[in-house]
C-alpha cells in the first residue's frame, strides 16, 4: 500500500523541488545562506494561525501534557532515557543520508559512528554510549536539507495537533517517513501500526521533555503565539546552521525529535 | 621505566593544548567572568531555593552582570527610537522586572546541573563565551554568552541557549504586542498588567 503512495509521490515530490529549488538565486561564493532566505517573522496567516494555534493549546492542556505528565509519573526516569536513546538510534539512518544530501562529512561521519556504537555496545540503541564518549547527537531532516539547497520556507504555519512548521519542513516529514528504513520495512510487512506507534511515542517522549519549559513560557510571556513564532524560527535557523548540537527541542513541532 | 616517558607526555599535551587557549587577556577575563557567574548562578538558584528568593538572588545578579539599557534598546528596536523619554524610562523600569520574573524559572531548570566554559571568540566589539551544561543522560545545551566591557566592568548583553537568542525573542514578542495593542504605550500598559498580576 504504502509502495504505492510512495511511488506516485516521489516523482511529483522531486518536480516540486527542482521547480522551487530553480527559483532560488544561489548566494554567489560561500554556498547559500538558507537562513537568510527565511522572513522570520512574516506571518501571512497570523489570523489563521492564531485560531488554531488557541485550539492546540486547549487541546495540549486538556489531553496531551497530561498525557505527558502521566508517560513521566508512569516511567522511571532510566526506562524514559533509554527509551529515548534507542527512538533517536532508529532516526541515525535518516540523518546520516541527510548529513550526506548536505555534503557534510563530518556530521555523516559523526552519525555513523553513533548509529554503530548504539547499536552494538549500546544494546540495540537503548543507551546512548556514543554521547557518553563524547560523539554528540545532531538532529538532521530532509526539511533543512532542502533550506541547504536553498529552498524557501514558505510561510509559518500552525498545524493543528501538531504546532509551528513551515511547508518546507512538513514536505521534509513526509520525504522523511518514506525514507526511514524502520518505517519502510514495518509498512512493507503489514506492520504499519509499529510504525505509528513509534511516531507517537517519540511525540510523547519529546512532549515529556518540554511541557514545563512550554507552561512556564505561556505563563511568563506577554504574547505566548508570538515567542512561540520566534522559538521557532530561531531554532529552525540554527539547526540548519548546526548549530544546536543536542538540545531539547523549544516548541513541540512533531514527533521528530 | 614508567617514569621517563611522563615528562614528554605532559609536554606534548601543553603544546597540543596551547593553541586552542583563546588568544588575548580580554577573552581569557570574558571567560573567567561567565566561569564566575555561571557557578554562582547554580549555587543561588539551585533547586532547593524558594520561588521568593530566587526571584531576589536572579534580580540582583541581572542588575550586577547584565546590560540592561543596551538590552532594553535592542529589544525595542526601531520603536526605541520614536519612544519618548518618559516611555524608554518607563519601558526600561519594566523590561527589567520582566525578564526577571519570566527567566529566573526558565533558568531555573538548569541548576544543579555541572557548568561548564568551553571557551571564547571574537564578534565585533563583543567576547562571545560558549559554556555547556551536562544534562543526566550526557546530552549537552550549549550557552553562549554575549559579554561587553563597559566602565563598570563585564556586562552580558545576550544569552543564546541551543542557538535561541533571549534578546532576540523578547524583541520578536514586544514587537507583536506593539502591533497588537497599537504602539508603546500599549506595551507598557500591557506589561504592567503582567508584573501586576504576579
Amino acid at each position: 500500500m504504502q509502495s504505492c503512495r510512495l511511488s506516485l509521490l516521489v516523482p511529483a515530490f522531486l518536480a516540486a523541488i527542482l521547480a522551487t529549488a530553480g527559483c532560488t538565486a544561489p548566494a554567489a561564493g560561500g554556498g547559500p545562506q538558507p537562513q537568510l532566505l527565511d522572513q522570520s517573522n512574516s506571518d501571512p496567516y497570523e489570523s489563521a494561525n492564531r485560531a488554531v494555534f488557541g485550539f492546540n493549546n486547549a487541546f495540549y492542556h486538556h489531553v496531551m501534557f497530561p498525557v505527558a505528565r502521566a508517560y513521566r509519573t508512569a516511567l522511571p526516569p532510566p526506562i524514559r532515557q533509554s527509551l529515548h536513546d534507542f527512538l533517536r538510534n532508529l532516526n541515525g539512518p535518516d540523518i546520516f543520508a541527510n548529513d550526506l544530501l548536505q555534503g557534510q562529512p563530518t556530521l555523516a561521519v559523526t552519525t555513523f559512528g553513533r548509529l554503530v556504537i548504539n547499536t552494538t555496545f549500546g544494546f540495540g540503541g537503548l543507551v546512548d554510549v556514543a554521547s557518553l564518549t563524547g560523539i554528540p547527537y545532531h538532529p538532521n531532516d530532509f526539511g533543512i536539507t532542502l533550506a541547504t539547497w536553498g529552498v524557501y520556507s514558505g510561510p509559518y504555519l500552525i498545524v493543528p495537533v501538531l504546532g509551528p512548521a513551515n511547508p518546507r519542513q512538513l514536505v521534509g516529514q513526509v520525504a522523511d517517513s518514506f525514507a526511514d528504513p524502520g518505517d519502510y520495512i514495518a509498512s512493507q510487512h503489514q506492520y504499519l501500526w509499529v510504525a505509528v506507534v513509534r511516531n507517537v511515542v517519540a511525540g510523547v517522549d519529546t512532549l515529556s521533555r518540554n511541557v514545563d519549559s512550554l507552561e512556564d513560557i505561556e505563563k511568563t510571556s506577554l504574547d505566548y503565539y508570538a515567542t512561540i513564532r520566534s522559538l521557532y524560527w530561531q531554532r529552525l535557523a540554527a539547526e540548519i546552521r548546526h548549530e544546536t548540537s543536542s538540545l531539547p527541542n523549544p516548541a513541540p513541532v512533531s514527533g521528530g525529535d | 621505566m614508567i617514569r621517563r616517558p611522563v615528562l614528554p607526555a605532559v609536554l606534548i599535551v601543553a603544546a597540543l593544548l596551547v593553541p586552542a587557549w583563546p588568544h588575548g587577556a580580554a577573552a581569557q577575563d570574558a571567560q573567567a567572568f561567565i566561569r564566575h557567574l555561571g557557578n554562582e548562578a547554580i549555587e543561588v538558584l539551585g533547586p532547593g531555593v524558594p520561588q521568593e528568593q530566587r526571584l531576589a538572588r536572579f534580580r540582583a545578579l541581572f542588575h550586577a552582570d547584565f546590560d540592561v539599557p543596551e538590552i532594553a534598546r535592542f529589544v525595542l528596536g526601531r520603536y526605541w527610537r520614536i519612544a519618548t523619554p518618559q516611555e524608554r524610562q518607563e519601558f526600561m523600569h519594566l523590561f527589567q522586572e520582566y525578564i526577571v520574573r519570566a527567566y529566573s524559572a526558565r533558568l531555573g531548570q538548569y541548576s544543579g546541573e555541572p557548568f561548564r566554559v568551553a571557551g571564547a571568540r571574537q564578534d565585533g566589539d563583543e567576547t562571545v563565551v560558549s559554556s555547556q551544561i551536562v544534562e543526566q543522560g550526557g546530552q549537552a545545551v550549549a550557552i553562549d554568552w554575549y559579554v561587553t566591557e563597559t566602565a563598570a566592568g563585564y556586562k552580558i548583553t545576550d544569552v543564546y541557549v541551543g542557538g535561541v537568542s533571549m534578546a532576540v525573542t523578547e524583541r520578536d514578542e514586544f514587537a507583536s504586542v506593539i502591533q497588537r495593542s497599537g504602539g508603546i504605550a500599549g506595551l507598557i500598559a500591557q506589561l504592567r498588567q503582567k508584573l501586576a498580576a504576579g
